[in-house]
């Protein structure tokens, strides 16, 4: 049996509506002229009982023109959904208040009080419950307890989109969104509800209603923000700005501090003034060593503090050259200090800062006593300011046959400075000549400890040609070719030169570079050799005439570059240009978030600068602090010569990345990178509760903001759920029964014998 | 100032064999022989290189080294001095080509007019020559402010054995004065005769004026040494206010 759960009055009438109109008008019409008709009647008694027959008869003529029926039905009403959304990031593991609940457990009670209003509702509604983190998934508040927040992301914006998105082509139409969170969004809303995002949520025909979970009045520092540079100059100023949030530290100093690596760098303190406030903390450094590095932000944690973690902050910088500072000082005025300072003047990659000693103590200049200042452009050499104030803003230290005894001009009394320069990263070329090694007569050398040679006795004076040694044939500094052999003609053909200062290389040194019949200690006599020290690097070339590579070598007409492209190896090499090394290790990202791996980059390069494929590459990831090695991992290397090695998430900190490589068991060196392993994320580091921007969605949408999880939902806007007609009806005709014709005659006949009697027919 | 006695022990010790290799380090005038008097000025030369020892701590070795123009061994003398009391013949294509290279690589010419010609005699060939060498390069006059006047005295006047011309001329190579000439006969003014007195009084300014062609000489001695080492930053502020 069909079953029909409503019904409603239509007309059973085949005309159209338009005629029935026309009809019923016609008919009204009719019943107005026949009352019209007996207006002049004397007896009020008779003119309105005719007035109400002729009405009577007209409304029956109309029942039956309309032919009215009862339509019965089969209908649905289709409930809508109302997604309640909470956020499942991690700042919800924060509490609501000083020693309340967690977010996430009020979110939970929220859900708990609003479960009878929801059954209620049930036939109108479906009430969905999901998380986002930012992706949605459903959940329940079982499911709220059982799995604490951990998203390191608060999108708020992308969770509203999918939300919308995951209405179309469904049946149940969206009427509202119950978004629950503490507003900390980490994403397109950061900064506010602004531009395209709020647009977008205008348009989004959803009310979204939103509630702040938790409330202001926490406790906690945060570093939200240190806004510096991707990389800097060595040697010149670079400003981290540090936004530093203090909630709760009314009337309280705190002390910020940067470091480098372990090392403090600055520290600086800020005043807070007001229990909510931020910041703005400027530490103003200076680099003095280039590389990739990590800088660490913190502030003690106190307490109190709700989160611990978003007290400190890292960054790595790059530290680049603009140009390389050479200092170059000459012990007097040579060929050779002429052409090198020809050769260093003309490269712009050089800044070139240069002391000659132009007159010793015992020279006569010819100026008479007291006219000497204004008649002599002499300055005094101030070694103080360039061998300490200032040592360290040199890149390179190039000392030309110095081997002065003069009290007025020796060096000696820097030698520490000299020392702690190189081992701390600096490099350092000496060129002999009569007043250097064996020659200089000179008790002491301050560079003795740095140089990688010793003095072996006095100058060979016979000219010779240079010969690379097997080092020198591949060595970055000697190579002037495109391979070994080119560049050994390439040597080959530079003028001899006419002598050189005998010297033996020290333990751990490399000899490039050898006279080719002078012996020392059975060993070809060194021309020129390097060594690294410490962090630095060091050469010496046992002449004063390198000059005869320059000038000499046009005698023929060649028109040689040689000369140059050898000083600009060795002022590369020393500097550790990073084209010149065999294996670059990159971190990659140098900043990497919590949870996350570490990358490292690996180019490994045979000395000929060849890629070297199959190299056996391995990476320790070191502590930056203390030196601990946290990690290692290994692994061959393509045939381009690169390889990408991951090392598991590391704890927060800052890590040195230390590649070496070898290929055939033959080293090819090392290289070191730097990567900062961030406590948290952006998500844990804003403990704030930030009801503005729920307010703002809520103003958005068309929707009502709670600033507590406390609320009914018969406050909540939500859209109507839709009555659909299923489809099944059935038409009862009620005017074709005997009893509405019967009165229909009944009138008419009795109206027409009425209106006989009073004489109208 | 110093006597007959420092001279000759200022000599004596500039003569010793050298400690440097080969004397590679040393400054050692070389003179462009040609085919006019080349060699009236040897004395002065070498009363500059001993002037140089005496006043400064540059090395020299005393005798001037006469060098064709056409030796390769040219280039192992970076200071090079061009002289002479009268027209000298042209050079050869050769000599031109490898003075030109001479010149281009970082060789310093100083070309001084022993006869303080002026469009004639030393001064119209050395153009003509100068013409041919460095033909995009020509002679310009060297302003005051050039660090050729601060190389090591400060200076602000070329006096040589005449005052004929105030300036200097350079011939510039990428902004490096690879010429220098002088009318007014700088060595004159140092040469001494066989019996060791000055062969020229200087004029108009006499001894004062000798000595003041003897900074002159030393300057261009350091400039071909330390090129632009005095237009350094670290020297402009104590040398400007040396100049007010």
């Amino acid at each position: 049996m069909e079953s029909f759960d409503t019904w409603k009055l239509v007309s059973l009438s085949p005309h159209p509506m338009l005629v029935l109109v026309a009809l019923s008008v016609a008919l009204l019409f009719g019943v107005g002229l026949a009352c019209w008709g007996v207006r002049n009647e004397v007896s009020p008694r008779r003119k309105w009982l005719l007035w109400t027959l002729r009405v009577l008869a007209g409304i029956c003529a109309l029942f039956f023109l309309v032919e009215p029926g009862l339509r019965r039905l089969q209908v649905a009403r289709v409930k809508n959904r109302v997604a309640v959304l909470v956020d499942r990031s991690a700042s919800m593991s924060f509490p609501t208040e000083p020693r309340g609940i967690a977010r996430n457990e009020a979110v939970a009670r929220s859900l708990e009080s609003l479960g009878p209003q929801m059954e209620a509702l049930k036939d109108r509604y479906a009430f969905e419950t999901y998380g986002f983190d930012p992706e949605l998934s459903a959940t329940s508040v079982e499911g709220l307890r059982a799995q604490p927040p951990r998203s390191s992301r608060s999108d708020l914006f992308a969770a509203l989109r999918a939300i919308k998105a995951g209405e179309s082509g469904g049946t149940r139409k969206l009427a509202g969104v119950i978004l629950f969170s503490d507003g900390a969004d980490n994403a397109d809303l950061v900064s506010g509800l602004t531009g395209r995002p709020k647009q977008a949520l205008e348009q989004l025909g959803v009310p979204v209603t939103t509630v702040a979970v938790g409330k202001g009045g926490l406790t906690d520092l945060s570093i939200d923000a240190v806004r510096v540079d991707d990389f800097a100059f060595v040697r010149n100023s670079i400003t981290a700005e540090v936004e530093l949030h203090g909630r709760g530290f009314n009337d309280q100093a705190v002390q910020v501090v940067l470091k480098r690596e372990g090392q403090i760098v600055a520290s600086k303190v800020a005043n807070f003034s007001s229990n909510d406030e931020t910041q703005t903390v400027k530490f103003t450094f200076t680099p003095d060593q280039t590389g990739r590095f990590v800088y660490t932000v913190s502030v003690p944690v106190y307490p109190e503090e709700v989160v611990a973690e978003n007290n400190t902050r890292s960054f790595a910088l790059k530290v680049i050259r603009d140009r390389v500072r050479v200092l170059l000082v000459a012990g007097r005025p040579t060929w050779d200090e002429r052409f090198l300072r020809g050769v260093l003047r003309a490269d712009a990659n050089v800044e070139l800062i240069s002391f000659y000693i132009l007159r010793n103590g015992s020279d006569e200049s010819g100026v008479p006593p007291g006219n000497e200042a204004r008649e002599l452009s002499l300055i005094p050499f101030p070694r103080e300011e360039i061998f300490q104030t200032k040592i360290d803003t040199f890149d390179v230290i190039l000392v030309l046959n110095f081997g002065h005894e003069d009290q007025g001009v020796s060096l000696a009394a820097f030698r520490p400075d000299i020392e702690r320069y190189v081992h701390n990263g600096g490099a350092f070329a000496y060129l002999g000549g009569d007043r250097s090694f064996g020659d200089a007569q000179s008790s002491i050398n301050p560079f003795d400890q740095v140089l990688p040679v010793v003095t072996a006795g006095l100058a060979s004076q016979e000219p010779f040609q240079a010969k690379l040694t097997q080092a020198g044939l591949t060595h970055p500094i000697t190579a002037l070719g495109s391979g070994a052999t080119s560049s050994e003609a390439a040597w080959a053909a530079f003028p001899a030169i006419p002598g050189m200062n005998l010297t033996r290389p020290k333990e751990g040194s490399t000899v490039l570079l050898t006279h080719p019949t002078a012996m020392v200690d059975g060993q070809p006599a060194p021309l020129l050799t390097i060594a690294e020290l410490g962090r630095g690097r060091t050469m010496a070339i046992a002449t004063d005439a390198t000059w005869y590579w320059a000038f000499p070598s046009h005698s023929s007409g060649a028109n040689t570059r040689n000369y140059e492209r050898f000083w600009s190896n060795a002022i590369r090499w020393l500097v550790r240009d990073p084209d010149l090394t065999t294996l670059s290790v990159t971190a990659d990202p140098s900043s990497v978030e919590p949870g996350k791996p570490v990358g490292v980059v690996v180019v490994a390069r045979m000395p000929d600068y060849q890629p070297a494929p199959g190299a056996k590459v391995s990476v320790d990831l070191v502590d930056a602090d203390d030196g601990h090695v946290v990690a290692q991992q290994t692994g061959d290397a393509a045939a381009d010569g690169t390889i990408r090695l991951e090392f598991p998430p590391p704890e927060a900190g800052a890590y040195k990345v230390v590649g070496r490589a070898t290929k055939d068991e033959k080293p090819l060196g090392e290289s070191t990178d730097a990567v900062a392993v961030r406590a948290v994320g952006p998500e844990l580091a804003d403990a704030r509760v930030n009801g503005a921007l729920l307010e703002e969605i809520a103003k958005a949408t068309g929707g009502k903001f709670f600033d507590a999880p406390q609320f009914s939902l018969a406050d909540v806007p939500l859209r109507e759920p839709p009555l659909v007609e299923i489809g099944r009806s059935k038409d009862q005709p009620l005017w074709d029964r005997w009893y509405w014709l019967t009165m229909l005659v009944v009138v008419v006949g009795l109206e027409w014998a009425v209106r006989r009697r009073f004489g109208y027919v | 100032m110093f006597s007959r006695r420092s001279f000759l022990a200022a000599a004596a010790a500039a003569s010793v064999p050298a400690w440097g290799f080969g004397d590679s380090s040393r400054f050692i005038p070389a003179v462009v022989k040609h085919g006019g008097r080349w060699d009236v000025r040897s004395s002065g030369l070498r009363r500059l290189a001993w002037e140089l020892q005496r006043r400064t701590s540059v090395e020299v070795l005393l005798e001037a080294r006469p060098m064709s123009l056409d030796s390769p061994r040219l280039f192992e003398h970076p200071f090079l001095y061009l002289s002479s009391d009268g027209d000298f013949p042209p050079f050869t294509q050769v000599e031109v080509e490898n003075l030109r290279r001479y010149l281009t690589f970082g060789g310093f010419l100083f070309a001084d007019a022993n006869d303080g010609s002026d469009g004639a005699g030393f001064d119209a060939a050395v153009r003509r020559e100068l013409a041919r060498v460095l033909p995009q390069s020509p002679l310009t006059v060297v302003p005051s402010t050039h660090v050729i006047f601060k190389s090591f005295f400060l200076i602000d006047s070329a006096p040589g054995r005449f005052l004929n011309k105030p300036n200097l001329e350079a011939c510039l190579v990428n902004k490096r004065a690879a010429v220098v000439y002088s009318q007014n006969d700088v060595m004159g003014a140092l040469n001494r005769d066989e019996s060791g007195t000055w062969e020229f009084e200087p004029a108009p300014g006499g001894a004062r004026q000798r000595e003041y062609a003897t900074r002159l000489a030393i300057n261009l001695a350091m400039y071909a040494l330390c090129l632009d080492y005095k237009d350094d930053a670290v020297h402009l502020p104590v040398i400007m206010k040396r100049r007010r």
